[in-house]
């Protein structure tokens, strides 16, 4: 599994496409699992998910215990590790604002996060973009 | 030369920008300029700018540009060193005080850039980074930030120079990004 993190708007998805002109790409829907990213892709090209904070946005809100939201998440992301082919997930940077007020914003921001170090765990190469530029920091 | 200066609030980006200005400009020699987009719209405001003048010292020639950049760029000379500062004040006013539209700004600093290169005017262009926050909910914030990433890629893109700034101190991202078909996925 590879990742691509940054910011909104960060140029993720212009360099996921250069580098991976023939991947297929998935966005995860709400409440899907990582079956569904995988239905019917062969593993031949690489495997393109993106959507993952607005599918944990969704799930945020149909889970209220934090141990069973993070079992959710640690579930896709084993997944699309064990996914045939090279599976390569879009995650957001979203951590370097103030701190919300709104106990749901900080709720997202929090598991956003603890996804994002978990996704990185389980991948073999990571790239943050910054306004179109790259840095490899695995 | 064209370098892209960029960090936080209170990051250093501004003192290291002007360090990195005078630099080129005492090897190149020419004029100093400093191109204030901020309009000294309150009290605050005001004491910002002078706070921001009185700390870069003697020695700048100061152009006010808080939308027409590139009329201010034509008032400086062939070879003079420019420092703008700060782009992101400039997107705003640009959106919200009687510019234009997304692709005419985006358009005026393509062509602001074109000219420093023809006219080999040393540019350095400060902004904030504000995209690594949680989405903002309202879309018309959402469209601001989209805006602003379009002119920090595109400076990106052509800049010779990518800094950012954390504490006073740059981290390199151009041009030892890792935009390498050996290294990128």
């Amino acid at each position: 599994m590879l990742c691509v993190i940054g910011g909104t708007c960060s140029g993720r998805r212009a360099l996921v496409a250069e580098r991976f002109p023939l991947a297929r790409w998935h966005r995860l829907a709400a409440g899907e699992g990582a079956a569904a990213s995988r239905d019917g892709h062969q593993g031949k090209e690489a495997l393109v998910v993106d959507g993952i904070a607005d599918w944990l946005a969704a799930a945020l809100a149909e889970t209220p215990d934090d141990e069973v939201l993070r079992e959710t998440w640690l579930e896709l992301l084993d997944g699309l590790a064990a996914a045939p082919g090279e599976a390569v997930l879009i995650l957001d940077e979203m951590g370097r604002g103030i701190v919300p007020l709104d106990p749901a914003a900080r709720r997202l921001r929090d598991h956003n996060g603890w996804l994002a170090q978990a996704a990185v765990a389980r991948s073999q190469a990571v790239w943050y973009l910054r306004h179109g530029l790259c840095k490899r920091l695995k | 030369m064209i370098a892209f200066v960029s960090g936080g609030a209170r990051s250093g980006k501004s003192r290291y920008a002007e360090a990195l200005l005078c630099r080129w400009q005492s090897e190149r020699g020419g004029r100093r300029w400093y191109l204030a987009t901020a309009r000294a719209s309150d009290a605050e405001m005001a004491a910002r700018i002078a706070r921001h003048r009185r700390e870069r010292g003697a020695g700048w020639h100061t152009l006010e540009a808080p939308l027409a950049l590139d009329a201010a760029l034509a008032e400086v000379g062939d070879g003079d060193s420019v420092l703008l500062d700060c782009l992101t004040l400039w997107a705003s006013q640009w959106r919200y005080g009687g510019g234009g539209s997304d692709a005419a700004g985006e358009a005026l600093l393509a062509e602001c850039l074109a000219a420093a290169r023809a006219r080999e005017i040393a540019l350095v262009v400060v902004s904030n980074d504000l995209n690594e926050e949680l989405p903002p909910e309202d879309a018309e914030t959402r469209r601001f930030v989209a805006f602003l990433q379009r002119l920090h890629r595109r400076l990106a893109r052509e800049a010779d120079r990518v800094v950012e700034v954390v504490a006073g101190l740059p981290i390199d991202w151009k041009p030892s990004d890792d935009r390498d078909p050996e290294t990128t996925p």
